[in-house]
């Protein structure tokens, strides 16, 4: 501690070695309380430990002595033994030894184990068995019974040898356990004179400490404020120049030698600063003297110059721009005076200017109000055609709700047309049916007539053979022969029909073929048609969807014409105003121009003012375009409407030039 | 036969049919029998004309295109072709003609010579012209059309 202390001895404060004093007695008192309550504790647990010893030998003694009493009035009873009894306190006797007995051979246990040797008990709870047997049972039988005298021997011994031995035990036990005793108190005695020395050594050692800190401590506060009281005495005796000292130190005499040190400096300041002020004073004097006798020569060329400046100001207000000073003044107001020169130039020609823009003025705002009248007769123009563009509006959406109405019906006619159609389409199939059944019906006459022509070819065939069988039968075969010609002549002629219904079924199927042929061509144009009446109804429906959405865009231009109404009425409202107002303008800059005509700009000049421009014909409105797209879509629908329109058109555009 | 023709009055019976665009008769008694086409059974080693056998009721006969062997262009037989069968020598022979047009019977006198400028080798195939009112008929010599190529075929 004491070497920390000189490691930061001037950086410490007063109150930390303070603290670091008081924490050092502290710790000194502490320690020794701590060494007192160390040794009274170890003390009271020695006492403690003698005490419980005590007891457990004063209760071995007893013990020991109950065994001596048992077996003496055992031997009293067995020397009574004639009165066939054991007498009653005899009895209770024995019943008392025996309870003592048995209960301090808890105590007797500890104490053994206490000195370390249980050994000394090994037969002690044997041995008190068997003298309880002998004596509270045994004896007593054989006294009751009137036992035979070598019985009573035995068991006298037998009691006899018990009682030596546990009597020995117990008395050896209770020596052992008084030098056990002696020796604790001992070591009490001990530990107490150990404690006394322990808390004499730390009390001396805090003393010492405490004081070592003391010294050290005063030493360097002492010094300290030694050092701050002899700067403070110097600088009261008046001694500003030698610096004050300790105030290098971190602790509060650091602070009190800083502050110190501050009143010093404070002090060279403020003698340095009187010095000066005495100095300014004295040359302020001596100038105001010299001053004087000049500003009353001045004075008089002040006046001079102030009536000058009275004049020319005068011909100002009064509207003469062309006031000029030409006396010169003293060498520091002839600024005023080219001042004044200049600014009466400046003025003249600002004025000058403004006359010239006031004729300009004048003119534009008649031009303004020329084009503001202009403008508001346009502006009614413009509301009426916005009128009517809205009722040409309202034609156009009558007439697109029409044509919508017609394509909507125009698709249901294709949808009739589609269904038709379909229809032919069937129609047409039906027929190539019917076709090609009536050429299978003439192939199957055909083969039919086939069959007839080979019938009519053998039929002749066998004629022949007739005839050729009958002319070889010569006169006999005569009028076979004549059948066999006829029958063969009624082949020829089955053959020849044959033959021309053969070419007739040819021809017919020709004909069903080219027939069928005409049909399907028929029915592929009637399936082109299917198909254009498709798209139509597609272009129908989309036709539909684009009037519905024209409907709607013409809502919208309706509304957006509606509202180009409002603001074109506003306009009109507004061009009223502006018309009012550049009439009043044109007016405020005839006035204008006559309050600038007051001025003299040049000698013997009044300012006047140029006249109004002439409108030019660049300003000429251009024909509308919204009134040609009108013109247009009106002329779309209706050509009665459209020259309506153009007439009209025409006439408003007359109006407008 | 050659008597019958030069019998005058007498009435000959005979059978017409057509090879090509032109008509021939043969005598009717020298017919067996008329019977439609059936295809035949090729010989080998014949002459373009015999077209080959056919079965006739289990007498096999050889069957001899008469265009051909007339020394006109090959007969293309069809449905509507007949073969005549004919008894030339005591042997069956069968005719392919394209058609069986009539069976007629005419007298003698109609039945004229072939002009004789026409060389014998080749008159001997014809006994004579038939001239009907439309058309003029040879009548064919069998025995002659015939007769060698059976020889040579026996």
């Amino acid at each position: 501690m004491s070497h920390e202390n000189s490691a930061k001895g001037r950086t410490l404060s007063v109150s930390s070695r303070l603290a670091t004093l008081g924490a050092a007695a502290f710790l000194g008192f502490g320690a020794m309380l701590a060494a007192g309550w160390y040794g009274g504790t170890t003390i009271r647990a020695a006492s403690e430990a003698a005490v419980s010893i005590q007891n457990n030998v004063d209760q071995v003694e007893a013990m020991r002595l109950a065994n001596v009493d048992l077996v003496l009035v055992a031997m009293d009873s067995i020397i009574d033994r004639d009165e066939k009894a054991i007498q009653p306190a005899r009895l209770e006797t024995i019943a008392a030894s025996l309870k003592t007995l048995k209960d301090g051979s808890e105590a007797a246990k500890r104490l053994a184990a206490e000195l370390g040797k249980p050994a000394l008990l090994d037969s002690y709870a044997g041995d008190l068995q068997q003298i309880e047997t002998a004596i509270s049972v045994d004896l007593k039988k054989m006294i009751e019974e009137g036992a035979p005298i070598e019985a009573f021997a035995a068991i006298d011994d037998a009691i006899d040898s018990g009682g030596e031995r546990m009597t020995t035990a117990l008395g050896a036990l209770a020596e052992e356990g008084s030098a056990l005793l002696q020796a604790r108190v001992n070591d009490a005695q001990h530990a107490s004179s150990t404690s006394i020395q322990y808390q004499i050594a730390i009390g001396l050692f805090g003393m010492i400490t405490l004081l070592g800190l003391i010294v050290y401590h005063g030493n360097m506060l002492r010094r300290g404020i030694f050092a701050v009281r002899d700067s403070m005495q110097r600088i009261l005796s008046g001694d500003l120049n030698t610096v004050v000292a300790a105030t290098e130190r971190g602790d509060e005499i650091g602070e009190m030698a800083r502050s110190a040190e501050a009143f010093r400096h404070a002090a060279v300041e403020k003698r340095a600063l009187e010095h000066a002020n005495e100095e300014t004073r004295t040359k302020i004097e001596t100038e105001r003297h010299g001053r004087e006798a000049v500003a009353r020569d001045d004075e008089q060329q002040v006046k001079v110059a102030v009536e000058a400046l009275g004049r020319g100001l005068n011909r100002l207000s009064d509207g003469d721009l062309t006031v000029v000073l030409l006396d010169p003044f003293r060498a520091d107001l002839e600024q005023l005076r080219t001042d004044f020169n200049n600014t009466v130039e400046r003025l003249r020609n600002v004025m000058a200017e403004v006359k010239d823009n006031t004729g300009s003025i004048q003119s534009n705002s008649g031009q303004m109000r020329a084009a503001a009248d202009d403008l508001a007769r346009r502006t009614e123009q413009q509301a009426a055609s916005l009128e009517e563009t809205s009722a040409a509006l309202e034609e156009i959406m009558t007439t697109v709700r029409t044509a919508t109405a017609r394509a909507e019906e125009a698709g249901q006619m294709v949808d009739s047309t589609k269904a038709s159609a379909v229809e032919s389409e069937r129609i047409v199939s039906d027929a190539m049916a019917a076709m090609q059944r009536i050429e299978g019906a003439s192939s199957e006459i055909g083969k039919i007539i086939n069959v007839i022509d080979e019938i009519a070819f053998q039929t002749n065939l066998l004629a022949l053979n007739a005839g050729v069988e009958a002319a070889r039968a010569g006169e006999a075969g005569k009028g076979f022969a004549v059948v066999a010609q006829e029958v063969r002549e009624l082949a020829q002629r089955a053959a020849g029909a044959a033959k021309d219904i053969k070419s007739l079924v040819t021809r017919s199927s020709d004909e069903v073929k080219t027939g069928s042929r005409l049909v399907q061509a028929t029915g592929e144009s009637l399936g082109r048609i299917g198909g254009d009446v498709l798209r139509i109804h597609e272009h129908m429906s989309s036709i539909v969807t684009a009037a519905r959405e024209q409907t709607s865009g013409l809502q919208e231009i309706n509304v957006a014409v509606t509202q180009m109404d409002q603001v074109t009425q506003q306009n009109a409202a507004m061009v009223e105003e502006t018309n009012a107002a550049s009439h009043t303008l044109a007016q405020d800059a005839e006035n204008l121009s006559r309050l600038v005509g007051q001025f003299q700009i040049r000698e013997g000049a009044r300012a006047s003012v140029g006249s109004p421009r002439a409108v030019s014909t660049a300003s000429r409105p251009a024909p509308s375009p919204a009134r040609n797209l009108v013109s247009k879509v009106a002329g779309a629908f209706s050509s009665s409407a459209a020259s309506k329109g153009n007439a009209q058109a025409a006439a408003e555009n007359w109006e407008e030039f | 036969m050659s008597n019958a023709i030069k019998q005058s009055g007498a009435f000959l019976e005979i059978v017409s049919f057509h090879l090509g665009e032109q008509e021939f008769c043969i005598d009717i008694m020298a017919i067996r029998e008329i019977r439609g086409w059936a295809p035949v059974t090729p010989m080998p080693h014949t002459p373009p004309y015999v077209l080959g056998l056919i079965n006739l009721r289990g007498a096999v006969i050889p069957v001899i295109d008469m265009a051909c062997r007339l020394g006109m262009k090959m007969t293309e037989p069809s449905e509507r072709s007949a073969i005549i069968v004919t008894d030339i020598a005591g042997k069956l022979v069968g005719l392919l003609v394209e058609q069986v047009s009539d069976m007629m019977t005419i007298k003698s006198e109609d039945l004229q010579p072939a002009p004789e400028i026409i060389p014998e080798a080749q008159r001997a195939f014809c006994r004579g012209i038939v001239a009907l009112e439309k058309s003029m008929v040879c009548f064919l010599n069998l025995d002659t059309v015939i007769a060698d190529e059976l020889a040579q075929a026996a």
